[in-house]
């Protein structure tokens, strides 16, 4: 009741502002419970390995969530989150590969298992490259990182 | 149903005494999200499928007894995978001796996160969203893996509200629980791209000190919670009060969520949880993209500063006498510039993508590091004054002497100590004001600002941000010539441009728009339009403001020119002298008003 009230009273004030944190529309989590159990995966996810082409989000646009697990989590094998995480991470990534050092460069190498030293020295040797226009997309650096990486 | 109901009876045959006990310990109270007093307990979690008893809402016996009857009596595995910390507490107990079964969806949840420990994240005032007002809390599930807390995962939780963010609905629903509220998990890196690069928010990382069995715990328990729903009220079970019941779930002894009985404000329960003693271990900041660039544009070089302003500006990416290391600061400045300026809307795509691929060429080619260290500290947020304050005054009106004393739920106001709080934004609720006057020995109240915001932002080289303020009253107004008083309510509406001669001194200009009802005025209504100029000198220990405003309205009672100045200096975090200096010039006689006072926040 006493929550009925306050609520009541405060109603008006809160028009036009309000405490409130609405679940945001960016990332994964839009209208779904996060963990409910959903199983399979994403099919765009999948070209990693047998690199074909589809549209993905391009340089530029890449807040998004289309390399995102359903359950808005971390998930997958190598490949599947180097992609999930440069769909949404390629624009800091791109300045860490030209720099040759930074966060993003650090959390790769941890993916890829890899010294994060020797993966910015490499990101910066082959940054044009893996970013031959400005029209790449997270797939295409992906792919490429995978394949100079690998030796 | 009656299965249940004589396997139920059949266990409390067989019960151990300490079984009689444990309904009403502190852990399962605190696991099942009971809150109130004994005998007249409810859960604040509203969905179905978090109880096992039909009574579960309000019945921790029944609760304790279904649950116990759940994990020895049925083969029902989906069920027992929803609620793994209550297992784990009733064994701990040994309250349960069946084991707990395989799930692979829970399992799969552990492997994607692989704790190693939990952070609570404060992410500082968004002024561009009412609702984020206050800022805004999460938790971050700490990674073992590999790499970079990048990894990790934010909990948030928050409103299901369907897209209607911008809505009068939203305002409605989300007062009066019209929403349900729940959690969700995101990458750490989603996190960061949402409040430091999309809305420009310092994010707070707060390190909560948990033994593994209470990790594990923590995590079992987001798991149970996950599937759950709660009705969601804005104001007291929003996104940090259940952030508090959580962390209680985990160490009932900490009674967090106690100190949150009606309003929860996201930095009173940083507060809270700092006072606890050893849970906080170490804090770390992550300044918002806007602060990143301000701090390395701060700590160029002169020669830099030019340089890296041509870029921005006229897209001149010929780099002259700066060294290698010199040049890499002004084109990842730069370079971060222009992510800027694409989330603000402020260039096309394809400009974007050229002036940032152009950028990135440029950076390459340099050999060296840049040499400017990245901002790591700011004003701690957690240090602020607290959110509610009192205020007791003395002053005068047009020579006639008065008392007055005010009471301000929230939040804070432009010459209130500014330290950790957004600089030039004002955000009040509620503030009622009672006055005394000495020569017709009467009480009355005196003003009730329902709401207030402000927001002074400077525009720069870089930044061009808007300023502006909301203001709704219900204002005890006076008129000098004929002496009668009466109420009148006031809206204000206003946009404007600020600029910063110095750090500590900023000037803006306003134009407003007026809107006044009450049976006082003339015509029972006015509407006005108007602009008013200011000055906002925060010198951290003090702080002046003063504004000029002229009101041009439809009645002559509305129509004046007015001046307002305040100055406050602050004693200690929680207190601070005032005053205030108004003076309106209007139609007929003039109004002139002085006072001092010391405010007080607690």
């Amino acid at each position: 009741m006493k929550k009925v009230v306050l609520a009541s009273f405060l109603a008006g004030a809160m028009a036009l502002a309000s405490n409130a944190q609405a679940i945001d529309s960016t990332g994964c989590g839009l209208g779904s419970m996060a963990w409910r159990g959903q199983s399979g995966i994403g099919p765009q996810v999948l070209a990693v390995t047998t690199n074909g082409l589809f549209f993905t989000q391009t340089f530029g646009i890449t807040f998004g969530t289309s390399g995102c697990d359903p359950n808005g989590r971390v998930t997958g094998g190598t490949g599947r989150m180097v992609l999930a995480f440069m769909e949404n991470n390629m624009e800091q990534y791109a300045l860490d590969a030209a720099a040759g050092r930074g966060e993003t460069i650090d959390t790769l190498a941890g993916i890829l298992n890899m010294d994060s030293a020797k993966l910015g020295e490499i990101s910066k040797q082959n940054f044009a490259y893996m970013f031959e226009n400005e029209n790449v997309d997270a797939v295409n650096v992906t792919l490429k990182l995978m394949e100079v990486t690998k030796a | 149903m009656l299965k249940n109901f004589i396997y139920s009876l059949f266990f409390l045959c067989i019960v151990t005494p300490s079984y009689a006990a444990f309904e009403n310990s502190p852990e399962w109270l605190a696991l099942v999200h009971y809150q109130g007093e004994k005998g007249k307990y409810v859960s604040t979690i509203d969905s179905d499928p978090f109880f096992l008893s039909p009574d579960g809402k309000t019945n921790p016996q029944a609760e304790l007894q279904a649950t116990i009857n759940l994990f020895e009596n049925t083969q029902d595995t989906e069920k027992k995978c929803l609620f793994p910390a209550r297992y784990k507490l009733l064994q701990k107990n040994s309250l349960v001796s069946k084991p707990f079964p395989k799930c692979k969806d829970l399992e799969q949840f552990y492997d994607d996160l692989r704790p190693s420990g939990v952070t609570l994240l404060f992410t500082d005032a968004y002024m561009n969203n009412p609702s984020s007002l206050f800022g805004h809390t999460l938790l971050r599930i700490d990674t073992a893996r590999k790499g970079t807390q990048l990894l990790a995962h934010g909990a948030n939780y928050g409103a299901f509200t369907a897209g209607q963010e911008n809505s009068v609905l939203f305002a409605i629903w989300g007062l009066t629980g019209g929403y349900y509220g729940g959690f969700t998990v995101k990458p750490y890196y989603d996190i960061i791209n949402t409040y430091n690069n999309i809305e420009n928010r310092d994010i707070w990382e707060l390190n909560l000190d948990f033994t593994p069995q209470e990790l594990d715990f923590f995590v079992a328990h987001l798991w149970e919670v996950g599937h759950s729903q709660t009705r969601y009220y804005f104001f007291t079970q929003n996104c940090s009060y259940m952030l508090m019941e959580v962390l209680d779930a985990v160490r009932p002894s900490m009674q967090l969520s106690e100190q949150f009985p009606v309003q929860t404000i996201p930095l009173d329960t940083i507060k809270a949880v700092l006072q606890r003693q050893g849970l906080v271990k170490d804090i770390n900041y992550r300044p918002s993209r806007q602060a990143k660039i301000r701090h390395r544009y701060r700590m160029m070089n002169d020669k830099q500063k030019k340089q890296y302003l041509e870029i921005i500006h006229e897209q001149e990416y010929e780099l002259a006498g700066l060294s290698e290391s010199e040049k890499a600061d002004v084109l990842e400045t730069a370079y971060q510039f222009v992510q800027y300026q694409y989330v603000a809307k402020n260039l096309e795509l394809a400009d974007y993508r050229k002036q940032s691929f152009k950028l990135l060429m440029e950076r390459n080619k340099v050999t060296e590091q840049g040499s400017i260290a990245e901002l790591d500290k700011g004003k701690e947020p957690y240090l602020t004054h607290d959110s509610m304050r009192a205020e007791i005054g003395t002053g005068f009106r047009n020579g006639e002497a008065f008392q007055e004393i005010s009471y301000r739920p929230a939040y804070h106001s432009l010459t209130d100590d500014n330290y950790g709080f957004l600089r030039g934004a004002e955000i009040n609720f509620l503030n009622t004001t009672l006055r005394h006057y000495d020569e017709q020995n009467k009480t009355v109240l005196q003003k009730f600002d329902i709401v207030g915001i402000k927001s002074i932002s400077p525009m720069d080289a870089m930044f061009r941000p808007f300023s502006y303020e909301i203001r709704w009253d219900v204002a005890r107004e006076y008129n000098p010539e004929t002496q009668d008083e009466g109420y009148v309510t006031n809206l204000k509406v206003g946009t404007g441009v600020s600029y910063a001669i110095t750090d500590e001194v900023w000037t803006y200009a306003q134009l407003n728009s007026y809107a006044a009802y009450g049976g006082f005025l003339p015509d029972n209504a006015y509407l006005g339009l108007g602009g008013a100029i200011g000055v906002f000198a925060d010198f951290d220990k003090w702080r002046l403001f003063g504004e000029a405003e002229q009101v041009y309205a439809t009645d002559k009672f509305g129509e004046k020119t007015k001046i307002n100045v305040e100055g406050a200096y602050t004693l200690n975090r929680n207190n601070a002298l005032a005053i205030r200096y108004s003076k309106e010039w209007r139609s007929g006689k003039d109004l002139e008003e002085s006072l001092l006072s010391w405010r007080h926040y607690f």
